[in-house]
């Protein structure tokens, strides 16, 4: 792997560069303590240290609310949206959120491959950015190392004086050639930055737990708590669920079928005409939220699908935590499958 | 887990093919019976009990089951019952009015592996639609199963669907058919009761007979459990779910049930594997 070193003040003129090949998506500030991917417009405004921004970069290939079709009842003839194919370039993920696009990948061209969605996702590149972990991630419990760089084109890995540029494909390689500026990498190792293992147990053992866990009592205790708001599904960068609208505009005759981002804990969302909700209760749904992430698709590919961004928890209206409510269930089944009392975790469970 | 996804053929999945209504006739208050064409009579290629995504431009989309039998070629069939906005305005269409239709989709009845099998039809209410694509497949490939024997529940005889077909059914020396109605009315000659009371008095030859359940949620748990106390071996029981549907094509999520998208894997369900699935019944 080809390696170099980025000084902080060529960071303006690596955007530019990059910006001469491709609209170019960063990390902005977005009010006081929050952030955002945008496009680039002003190269200096583009922050590459930051704890989370709000949603992930899901929204570029998923959009929140995307034009299907548009229509005309008059003949009902339809045409479809259309969809760009500029070349992206992501700079500045962090590893989990890239490791969601990966599985979303999945999700959309598994059974059949979408094309709304594979055309949105060809033609991008990633620029990975190291990143220091905060309270809510847990990425290191759900199997992802500090450094992962599965899915980048390009790794930043910050140091003292900028970054250390790691080349890791050949259309990262391309993407950097023609800088002028790139010193060698300096001998400098960041491993310094630490992911506390938070889940109890690790993700490999989690489906024996998640086997025994369908009767839990945490289901019940985190329904009480919770308002069913559906924001922990919003900014997951693993939820993909959708729901499908059709919007006339004021003339009746023309209108559009708009897909928008559905969520599983709002409580229609199993609810079919004459009355009949497959998940009346708060509870059916956590536990379908939670399932979703650790059991049901991990049944079928092996791997969890929750990345450990820790925005579920951060976000959420009413302080619900999602590496407590798997550390209970944790607890729980030791408790109940293995005759074992309940360790001290140190967790904060209470009024979960 | 990585996809090479440039290289992955994209499927376009939301586009409907614009097709006509060429005969309407309505049962009951509640359904009405249509005839579809697609463009240039193109045949659905469907299995019984598959659905199709119906699209009503401006109302969206609803799955309803095809309820003809693919044997009938140059044009299909559905029952809708009107319960909300879609199905409402579905009704309200005409003779050569036009409709959206993505699919078939999910899985049907296997009706190659039932050959030479008895088949035996429990449907309740409105899941006797999709039941009659099978029943019709059977009919027109007659020597290649056993007996057939349909039992046929409605809450009220006002509610029974197909008229004609059941006195066709009725009449037929090669068809065991038993219908019953929750509560009947001083016309009715028939049985009353709910469904299971029709099973208990049936004569089978067990190991040969396959049995196709489709109704309301409810009914399921009592069906089963009258199919196990008559000792049918739950290998030999199939039966259709209903989930609130969105896209039809294992995307939207919303028909989910544990690691199971019914649009895909079901609607139809060969019984051991819906064991495993908790949520399902
Ligand atoms: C596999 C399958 C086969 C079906 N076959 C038939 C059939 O042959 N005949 C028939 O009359 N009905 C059938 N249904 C039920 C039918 O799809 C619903 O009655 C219909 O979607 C209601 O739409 P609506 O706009 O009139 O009602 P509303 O209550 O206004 O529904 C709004 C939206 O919710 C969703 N929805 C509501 N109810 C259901 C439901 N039961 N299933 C799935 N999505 C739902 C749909 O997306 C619908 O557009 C079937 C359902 C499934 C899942
Ligand atoms: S964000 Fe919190 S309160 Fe809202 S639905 Fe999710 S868990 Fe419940
Ligand atoms: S479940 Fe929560 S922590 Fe896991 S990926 Fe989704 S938002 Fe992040
Ligand atoms: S209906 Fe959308 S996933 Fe099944």
């Amino acid at each position: 792997m080809k390696k170099y070193q980025l000084n902080k003040k060529q960071l303006p003129s690596f955007i530019d560069h990059l910006k001469k090949q491709g609209t170019v998506f960063a990390p902005h500030k977005k009010g006081d303590a929050s952030y955002s991917f945008a496009k680039v417009v002003e190269s200096d405004s583009v922050i590459l240290e930051y704890n989370r921004t709000l949603n992930s970069i899901k929204k570029y290939f998923l959009p929140p609310r995307e034009l299907l079709l548009s229509y005309s009842r008059k003949d009902n003839s339809y045409k479809k949206g259309t969809i760009g194919k500029e070349k992206k370039i992501f700079l500045g993920v962090h590893s989990y959120d890239m490791k969601a696009v990966l599985k979303l990948d999945y999700n959309f061209t598994e059974g059949n491959p979408e094309e709304n969605y594979l055309l949105r996702r060809r033609n991008s590149s990633f620029i990975g950015v190291s990143f220091i972990p905060d309270e809510f991630h847990f990425s290191q419990s759900v199997g992802m190392p500090v450094h992962d760089t599965d899915g980048f084109d390009i790794y930043l890995e910050k140091n003292d004086d900028g970054y250390t540029v790691k080349i890791i494909t050949e259309k990262g390689e391309k993407l950097i050639k023609e800088f002028n500026g790139l010193c060698d990498a300096l001998d400098i190792s960041s491993n310094h930055i630490q992911f506390q293992n938070k889940l109890k147990y690790n993700y490999n053992r989690l489906p024996e737990v998640f086997e025994q866990s369908w009767n839990a009592e945490v289901w019940e205790e985190v329904a009480k708590r919770c308002v069913g708001c559906g924001t922990c599904n919003l900014v997951c960068p693993t939820c993909y669920c959708f729901d499908v609208e059709d919007n006339m505009d004021l003339s009746l005759q023309n209108g559009t079928r708009d897909r928008s981002w559905d969520g599983c804990m709002l409580n229609d969302f199993a609810a079919v005409a004459g009355g009949e909700n497959f998940r009346k209760s708060l509870a059916d749904r956590q536990r379908h939220r939670i399932f979703r992430k650790f059991r049901y698709i991990t049944y079928i590919t092996g791997e969890p699908w929750c990345v450990g961004c820790g925005r579920c928890t951060a976000y959420c209206t009413a302080g619900i935590s999602i590496v407590d409510i798997v550390n209970q269930l944790c607890d729980e089944y030791e408790q109940k499958y293995l005759n074992r009392p309940v360790e001290q975790s140190g967790l904060n469970l209470e009024g979960l | 887990m990585s996809i090479a996804i440039s290289d992955i053929k994209t499927q376009e999945l939301y586009s409907p093919d614009i097709s006509e209504i060429i005969a309407i006739k309505r049962f009951t208050e509640k359904e009405k019976w249509f005839e579809i064409r697609l463009p240039e009579g193109r045949s659905l290629g469907h299995q019984p009990g598959q659905f199709v995504q119906v699209s009503l431009f401006g109302a969206g989309e609803a799955p309803i089951s095809v309820t003809s039998s693919p044997t009938k070629e140059g044009s299909f069939e559905l029952c809708v019952r009107e319960v909300g906005m879609l199905t409402k305005i579905f009704h309200n269409l005409k003779v050569g009015s036009t409709i959206g239709i993505r699919g078939p989709y999910g899985k049907g009845f296997d009706v190659e592996s039932f050959k030479g099998k008895d088949i035996l039809i429990i449907g309740g209410g409105i899941g006797i639609v999709p039941l009659r694509s099978l029943i019709n497949y059977v009919i027109d490939n007659r020597k290649d199963y056993g007996r057939l024997i349909i039992l046929y529940g409605a809450k009220t005889p006002d509610e029974l669907l197909y008229p004609d077909d059941l006195k066709l059914w009725d009449k037929s020396n090669d068809i065991e058919y038993h219908i019953t109605v929750d509560q009947g009315t001083p016309e009715w000659k028939g049985n009353t009761g709910v469904i299971t009371t029709l099973i208990p008095g049936l004569d089978l030859d067990l190991p040969n007979t396959i049995t196709a359940v489709v109704g309301p949620p409810i009914m399921y748990k009592f069906v089963l459990m009258s199919l196990k106390t008559k000792r049918i071996p739950d290998k030999n029981i199939y039966l259709s779910l209903e989930r609130r549907m969105k896209c039809g094509v294992g995307k939207c999520g919303h028909c989910q049930i544990n690691h199971s998208y019914i649009c895909q894997d079901g609607p139809v369900y060969h019984y051991p594997e819906l064991k495993h699935l908790q949520e399902a019944i």
